[in-house]
């Protein structure tokens, strides 16, 4: 569980963005707010659309713009608002001191540079370094993310590594430069399952090693509950529910978390039919009114229809965005 | 503390909130229906309003400005190829050599060739030569490569090592060259050489495209269910494969006809092309360029008539691209 | 990567031989190949007769292939209409054009992949869309007519060049020409880069570099140029033969003495070794611009290298 309560390193505060699209106006991301500490691991769950990444772009600084525009709220890391920053400064705070680990390795290495060279960068661009103390960096790096013969195969190409093995490079070059944050966008979605894990295992130790701040971006509830301190559970553009992980799986505070814990299949419930949260995903350009959810939602009554409802406090420090969370929570 | 219910080691896929989007999908909707619309998966649901890839582009070009200026210019040019004494009433052989190289007169807003025929009159029936050949070449282009091509994209094996070797061999002719080389031992006057020689350098710039389009079609999931259910070649060619070569080829096609009116007056240009009395702008070009110091008339108005015409099939081919390949926009 | 240098080698040779024989037919089959010999006047049957077993056009077609490209390959490219040697012709006439080329090729390259980088960064703006609409113009105009217009502006009205290149033909004077044979070539380069790099421009490993917190002048040139650059890369190397093929065009235009001047006063004269002969080096020219091309695109993309 978490110690204390340590300082906060990045804060979300009531993130705005919207994109720019063919139908108009999609509203991606709708007064977000979430905190990581010094060292705590976040999870971000939601579906496809709900605006875990975008968030997480906008913190990162590489949202695509346009189409994107961050129409409001502040994004505060180490006690400094990203967005107000000038880009250069910016620059700055991008592969040093936060850095991404995005979900296909392949596509996100540059396939014309070896490996070697797109480690190496870090430091030449960085601190400075010459190409050749800078190749024996990689070299280290690659030794650290336990990819055998490091030295011979720090000359190779990404498409002459297998899928767990470039999703090391990835995780390599995040780490390069220790920076304090990690956000880990669907990590291991990519891969096998039976090397999900390995790659899973091996960030989450990293990571202790290293004390740094990681922001896990999945819709994959299995992999959270190892490696996760809290949760944030997200739906179409806003955070639903938020609590310790382990609570969630005890009992979900929002009938939303409750679908996706169901459908995820047991072993002990063998035979059962799987459950599924009926309906589709909302529109971003035509979000609901009132709660987004209340088309797919079992517990929806008339409130649900017309008021949005707040993150209402819900006891041992969680939250739950929903009319009816005591009914959430207890039924 | 309850175990949470994840097995790392079991080999059941961990379906999470992603598994419960599809499964619920299936209630009445295809993925197809979902436009992936904005970016990056904000997932946009419009039930009922399935387009096919045709409906979708014509929707788009409609509205396209360059589409529908070059449209109206092709219009133009086949109307005018068809019936030029619309708005020419002269003849483009009556030539009086008096006149050899004057400029523009009244009735003649053009003035005369060295020949002392009226340029404006030759101009106008010039467009019928260039839009014949265009057209006839690419019908015949179109026809032999897509069947070549798409054959041996389809049947594979020898037909298709062999169908490569010779596209190979016609690529390793540059094509200016080889209509010199072909061309200059001809002498006909008619326009069907020109066109027969487009056609045989032109054809497996197309059978390339419908080989790969087709190995591409090939390989969909649904053509391979219908091969698995037992369809015939010839239906699994006609309703399957044929449908989604046929876009590529229409592109390739479109803005290749601009390319062989431009090809034609290139060849004409240099004497082994069309030859008089046939009325031709590269002819005229060819006859105007020594006059150029003291008649640049006689070489800009075709020249002008000649990059229109080609200018309005390659934007019209530009803009059938972009609406049946969002991709590339 | 040897051996796939192997396969290319091996693949061009039919190419080659089916190219080269294709043109012999269609100027020794369906010409008349020694129409040109008796100067003016048609050949007197007798005279025909003694030219034909001269030259061996009584055997058969293949056999006269075989024994041509057979003297090829020893250097002897046989006698043009004037009985100079067509090696000699080549000597004078190929200098001029590979220096004509070459002067496209750096236009390709200078203004062609900077405008395309230029407009492919900046997609949707006025200067884009301006690019665009000239390259579009170019591409649409035929090279013939963009000659004699820059030869009727610069040369005639306005002075700026000679209307036509001197024997010598040095690299000032091919400047001009050399813009006009590159013309549409360099539209496509523009066309080509532009898309290239607005495709690239939104690849995952670009936003990669850009939350390395590398400068935008590194993402630009190191990963998102050097992936962008490879089509257009090949598509110059491929350029280089198409561009000797056509410089013919060009050329007659501004009466270059190259190899498009040898050859028409081949055709003209209905010299048929002249035609053969520089037909068959241009063919080969072209087919080793490609084997090239082919190999460069290896050394430029590792995942061609290693496959």
């Amino acid at each position: 569980m978490t110690a204390a309560t340590p300082a906060p390193l990045l804060e979300v505060r009531d993130l705005h963005v919207e994109f720019r699209t063919r139908d108009g106006i999609a509203k991606a991301v709708n007064g977000v707010n979430y905190r990581v500490a010094e060292g705590e691991t976040l999870a971000v769950l939601g579906e496809s659309g709900s605006g875990k990444s975008v968030t997480a772009q906008a913190v990162m600084g590489i949202l695509d713009m346009p189409p994107g525009r961050i129409t409001g709220g502040e994004i505060v890391f180490q006690g400094r608002d990203l967005l107000q920053l000038r880009e250069d400064e910016r620059q700055k705070v991008r592969g040093r001191e936060m850095a991404m680990i995005f979900q296909d390795a392949l596509s996100a290495l540059n396939p014309v540079l070896s490996v070697g060279e797109q480690l190496g960068e870090m430091f030449v661009v960085h601190r400075g370094m010459s190409r050749k103390d800078a190749k024996n960096k990689a070299v280290e790096l690659m030794d650290r993310v336990r990819i055998p013969a490091a030295r011979e195969r720090v000359g190779q190409f990404p498409h002459q590594f297998s899928g767990g093995m470039r999703q090391r490079i990835m995780i390599a070059m995040a780490l390069a430069l220790e920076p304090s944050l990690i956000i880990a966008d669907e990590p291991t979605t990519a891969l096998d399952v039976t090397v999900q894990a390995q790659v899973m295992d091996l960030l989450a130790e990293l990571r202790r090693e290293l004390d740094m701040g990681l922001i896990l971006i999945t819709h994959d509830l299995g992999v959270v509950a190892d490696v996760a301190d809290k949760i944030a559970v997200m739906y179409a553009g806003r955070i639903v529910e938020s609590a310790p992980v382990h609570d969630i799986y005890k009992a979900p505070a929002h009938p939303y978390t409750k679908g996706l814990l169901e459908s995820i299949p047991r072993l002990d419930q063998k035979g059962q039919e799987l459950y599924a949260i009926k309906g589709l995903p909302p529109n971003l350009v035509r979000i609901p009114p009132g709660c987004a959810f209340h088309p797919r939602c079992p517990l929806a009554r008339d409130v649900c229809r017309t008021d949005v409802p707040p993150l209402y406090d819900v006891p041992d420090g969680r939250g739950s965005a929903c009319h009816f969370w005591q009914e959430a929570l207890h039924g | 503390m309850p175990e949470p219910p994840y097995e790392p080691d079991a080999t059941i896929p961990a379906v999470g909130a992603g598994g419960a989007t599809d499964l619920a999908m299936e209630e009445g909707e295809t993925p197809e229906q979902r436009p992936g619309g904005g970016p990056r998966g904000t997932g946009t649901a419009e039930p009922g309003r399935a387009r096919s890839l045709w409906s979708d582009a014509w929707r788009d070009l409609r509205r396209n400005p360059v589409f529908i200026i070059s449209g109206l210019v092709i219009a133009f040019l086949v109307v005018i190829s068809l019936w030029p004494s619309l708005i020419a009433s002269g003849n483009p052989l009556h030539c009086d050599l008096g006149k050899a190289q004057e400029g523009s007169q009244p009735g003649h807003p053009f003035g005369f060739d060295g020949q002392g025929c009226d340029v404006y009159t030759r101009t106008v029936y010039g467009a019928r030569t260039s839009v014949t050949v265009g057209v006839c070449a690419t019908l015949g282009v179109a026809l032999f490569g897509s069947v070549l091509g798409g054959l041996a994209g389809f049947f594979g094996g020898a037909w298709d090592a062999l169908l490569s070797r010779i596209t190979d061999v016609f690529f390793g002719i540059p094509v200016v060259l080889g209509g010199l080389v072909f061309l200059s031992v001809i002498t006909s006057t008619t326009v069907w050489p020109v066109i027969g020689f487009i056609v045989l350098l032109g054809w497996p710039q197309i059978a390339r495209i419908a080989r790969g389009s087709v190995i591409t079609a090939k390989q969909n999931d649904y053509v391979q269910a219908a091969r698995a259910l037992g369809a015939s070649n010839a239906r699994m060619l006609l309703r399957h494969v044929t449908p989604n070569a046929v876009a590529p080829v229409i592109v390739v096609a479109t803005i290749a006809l601009g390319t062989y009116i431009s090809l034609e007056a290139t060849l004409s240009y240099l004497g082994v092309g069309l030859k008089p009395p046939t009325v031709s702008w590269g002819i005229d070009l060819s006859a105007a360029s020594p006059y150029v110091r003291n008649a640049p008339h006689m070489l800009l108005w075709p020249a002008g008539a000649l990059a229109i015409t080609v200018l309005a099939f390659i934007m019209l081919g530009d803009a059938v691209r972009d609406a049946l390949d969002p991709k590339l926009r | 990567m040897g051996r796939y240098v192997i396969r290319r080698l091996l693949q061009i040779i039919p190419v080659f031989f089916g190219a080269t024989l294709l043109i012999f037919l269609m100027v020794n089959v369906m010409g008349d190949p020694i129409a040109g010999l008796c100067g003016d006047r048609k050949c007197d049957p007798a005279t025909a007769a003694r030219l034909r077993a001269e030259f061996g056009l009584d055997k058969p077609v293949w056999q006269q292939y075989l024994t041509y490209m057979g003297n090829v390959f020893t250097g002897d490219f046989g006698t043009a209409f004037n009985g100079q040697k067509v090696t000699e012709l080549m000597a004078t006439a190929f200098p001029v054009t590979i220096r004509l080329t070459l002067v496209a090729i750096a236009f390709e390259i200078v203004i062609g992949i900077s405008l395309g980088v230029v407009t492919g960064l900046r997609r949707g703006r006025p200067v884009d869309t301006g690019v665009l609409l000239v390259t579009l113009v170019v591409i649409s105009v035929p090279t013939f007519v963009t000659g004699l217009l820059l030869q009727l502006l610069l040369g005639v009205k306005w002075g700026v060049i000679r209307p036509s290149v001197s024997s010598a033909a040095t690299v000032d004077e091919l400047l001009v020409p050399g813009l006009v044979l590159a013309s549409v070539s360099l539209a496509y380069v523009t066309r080509l880069t532009r898309t290239s790099v607005a495709e690239n421009s939104r690849a995952d490993y670009v936003r990669t570099a850009v939350a390395k917190g590398l400068p935008r002048r590194r993402v630009i040139s190191r990963h998102l140029l050097r992936n962008s650059l490879i089509p257009v890369v090949t598509f110059i190397g491929t350029d280089v033969g198409a561009l000797m093929g056509g410089a013919i065009v060009t050329e007659r235009i501004f009466n270059i003495h190259g190899v498009g001047y040898q050859l028409f006063q081949g055709i003209l004269r209905q010299s048929s070794q002249t035609v053969v002969g520089f037909v068959t080096v241009l063919v080969l020219v072209f087919l080793l611009a490609n084997l090239l091309v082919d190999l460069l695109y290896a050394v430029l993309d590792p995942r061609i290298r290693y496959a």
